[in-house]
Order: structure tokens, then sequence, then C-alpha cells
């Protein structure tokens, strides 16, 4: 079975399947769950889904770490730093985001009293 | 060998993320939640990128849900 | 397993169209898997050997592409306005609870070593794995550690606001300085050999745009975590 899972296809495969599964129950989350804060986390789950895809999409087995180390003489056979720069970008934005959406949360809680969005009926008529 | 690692924490992370979304307390999903981030950082340490596992085990694993633990105190949740 | 809610017929439909769109999705990645393209990022490997920086992420993410930082730090600073305006106010309310004295003697002892921790993060970031958002963001913990334990502990507004803006306006300086001097915003236009690879002054310009954003992330990671910890209570 160990020598199963070491093909360099059955990794892409686990890996696509994986993340993808993972983005789809962060989406489940989104659209059954009633309370505000479970909505965030729904969200939350559904980035890191993608960053994993992003990373997992470029992972060569027998390639360093895109640093240079005293063993190696040049940047050869080496990762691609290109998506693990833009990764990095969105993680931070991420939870800033994820932030400025909890404060909203918690001032509407003050002024109403309510969480579950099937009471936040105000804007209906 | 890494290919079973892989596959093995892959369905450790979903097991996770989808047993906090069930949750009836609040309290109980943030901390399943932050167990996803540990999973996650352990996958970008396997795939050979260590700035984005840096990144993401000080951000998504620490301060992310910490600020969820804080709104929950202001919610005013029994825990 | 009983879900909480009747689920509509908009519901499940949308429910239907993202599953199918993700099928796709899966069908169409699985099939074309390429296997020998040139990419953007050789390239930027095999350019990153004339900056003399031992991190190759650190030069894609500040000099390659450093125009993208930049409007990144802009939607940090967007997002940090935006809880400051709904949640500061003049009278802010205390932790109710008063911690006793083993809280804070060991978050006393473990504050210095947090940030000095962060700053080494923070300043060997073209060398090692680290770089300023890690840093910062270090630094912010340590700081949001402080204000868990303490209950008169809080950052002067004044400070924060300074280093803000201090940060911000010499990251745009230096790329006007080296639009001046070399025709390219943020061009390197501090002395970097490739003998230096490896030493602490090296890379020319990259680590001290990497140490302002640092320095900008971690005020506002802590001006964050204050803001949440610390609101007003007087509606």
């Amino acid at each position: 079975m160990f020598e199963f899972f070491n093909q360099p296809e059955i990794i892409k495969i686990v890996v696509i399947i994986g993340s993808m599964t993972l983005f789809f129950v962060g989406l489940f989350g989104l659209l059954t769950q009633k309370h505000l804060i479970k909505i965030f986390m729904s969200v939350a789950i559904m980035e890191s889904g993608l960053f994993l895809l992003f990373i997992g999409l470029i992972y060569k087995q027998n390639a360093l770490a895109p640093i240079l180390t005293d063993n190696q003489q040049g940047f050869i056979n080496m990762n691609d730093p290109v998506p693990q720069a833009m990764i990095l970008t969105a993680i931070v934005i991420g939870m800033a985001v994820l932030a400025l959406g909890v404060s909203f949360a918690i001032e509407y809680h003050k002024l109403t009293g309510k969480t579950d969005i099937d009471e936040i009926t105000s804007l209906r008529n | 060998m890494i290919g079973f690692i892989i596959f093995v924490t892959f369905i450790g992370i979903i097991t996770i993320a989808f047993s906090a979304i069930i949750q009836k307390k609040l309290a109980d999903s943030i901390i399943l939640f932050m167990g996803v981030g540990i999973g996650s950082v352990v996958l970008f340490f396997i795939f050979k990128a260590p700035d984005v596992a840096l990144t993401e085990a000080v951000i998504g694993a620490g301060i992310s849900s910490l600020i969820f633990l804080m709104a929950l105190k202001h919610l005013g949740e029994k825990k | 397993m009983n879900l909480k809610r009747d689920i509509s017929t908009s519901t499940f439909s949308g429910f239907a169209l993202s599953a199918s769109l993700i099928l796709t999705f899966l069908n169409v990645l699985l099939n074309n898997i390429p296997t020998n393209i040139t990419r953007v990022g050789d390239q930027f490997l095999k350019l990153n050997g004339s900056e003399g920086v031992a991190n190759a992420v650190t030069t894609v993410v500040v000099y390659f592409r450093g125009f993208d930082t930049l409007g990144e730090i802009a939607v940090l600073f967007i997002a940090s306005l935006g809880i400051g305006l709904m949640l500061d106010s003049n009278t802010r309310c205390n932790l109710k609870a008063d911690s006793n004295f083993m809280l804070k003697t060991a978050s006393q002892l473990l504050f210095p070593i947090i940030i000095l921790f962060g700053i080494y993060v923070m300043v060997y970031g073209h060398l090692s794995p680290g770089g300023g958002f890690q840093g910062g963001v270090i630094i912010a913990s340590g700081v949001l550690l402080l204000l868990i334990s303490h209950k008169e502990f809080e950052v002067p507004h004044s400070v924060i606001t300074l280093l803000e803006t201090f940060a911000g306006i010499s990251y745009v300086l230096i790329g006007l300085i080296g639009l001046v001097v070399l025709d390219k915003f943020l061009g390197n236009f501090l002395p970097h050999n490739i003998s230096d690879m490896g030493m602490l002054l090296s890379g020319g310009i990259i680590p001290i745009i990497y140490i302002i954003v640092g320095i900008k992330v971690g005020s506002e990671m802590s001006m964050i975590t204050q803001n949440l910890i610390k609101r007003s209570d007087d509606v």
C-alpha cells in the first residue's frame, strides 16, 4: 500500500479530490447553518481548502524548498516560488476581512440582540 | 511512504472540518476550527513550502481562532 | 443527521449547481495535467541569483511583485480602519475578572522573549523562512498576551498612529527614490553584490522594505486585537 500511494499521479489525484472536498464541506456549512459566527467559520474553511489546492498542485517529489542553503551551488531543481508568494498574501487578507465581518456581527448583536439569520427580518416586509 | 501520510492527513482534516460545523455549542466548534489550521500547517510542511507553513501557523491557527473567541465573549454565550 | 431548517427550492438548486460546477472542474483538472511547460517561476529563479538574496520567496514578494504587496498593505489598512470606526470609543469597558498572580508573573516573563523572537524572524527574512508578515503577527500576539492577563494595560493610541504613518509613508518614498534613480518604481538602488549572499547586509533594499512591512502589520494587528477586547459599552 505504501508503494501504491507514492506514484506522482496518485498523489495529484488525492490532493485535488481532498482539497475540493474540504471546499465542498465549507460550502455545505455556509448553506445550512443558522448562527452568524458559524457562517463566517465556514467561509474560512473554504479559503483553507483553496490554499491547499494551490500549493499541492505544484508539488514535485524530488525538488527542494526555494531557499538556498550551504550545500547547493545555485537555484536549480527547486519548487516554484510564485504560488507561495500569492498564497502568503491571500492568507493575510483573508484574516483581515474575517476580523471586519466578525466586528459587524458583534455590533449588530449589541444593537438588537439577535444572531440567528432567520430572525434578522428588518429589511423584509 | 509520503503519499500515504498525505492521504491520512487529508482524511483527518476533512473529518475535523465536518465535525466543527455540526457541533451544537459554539466553543467546541472554534477549537475544532483551530485543528483544521494545524492540520493545514502539517500539509504545507510536507509540500515543501516553509514560508506558507509559518504564515498559516501564526495567522490561521493563532490569531484567526482568537478573533472568534473574542467574539464569543462579546456575544454572551453560555459556555 | 437532521438539518436545522427547511431547505427551499432555491437553496437546493444552488447546491446542485455548485456540485455540478465542482465536478466539471475536477474532470477538466484530472484529464489535462501538463507535464513540461515553462513557468514564470523558473525564470524568476534564474533572475534571483543576480539580486544576492538567499530566500527566493522573499524576492518574489518584495521585489518582483512589490506593487502587489503595496496593495495588500492598503487592504489591511482599510480593514483596520473599518474595525476602528465600529468598535472604538472614548469610554471603554474593562474585563470583569482580575487574574491571579501566577498568570501575571508568567506573562511578564514571556513577553520580552516573544518580542525578541518576532524581531529575529522579521530581520532574518531574506536568509531563512520568515519575513515581515510573520514577525509582525508574532509581535502582535505578544501584545495580546499582555492585554488578556493585565486589567489596566492599554497600548496608547498615539504610538500606534506614529508607527503606522511612518511605515506607510517610507514604503512609498523608497519606491519614488527608486523611480528617480533607476527609472523603475521600487528599483534596487542600494549595492547588492552576489558575493554577499548569506550575509545579513545583502540584497539592497529588500530587507529594509520587509522590515517596514513588518512594523506596519504588527502595529495594525495589535490595534485590531485591542479594539476587539476592550470595546466600548455605552450602547
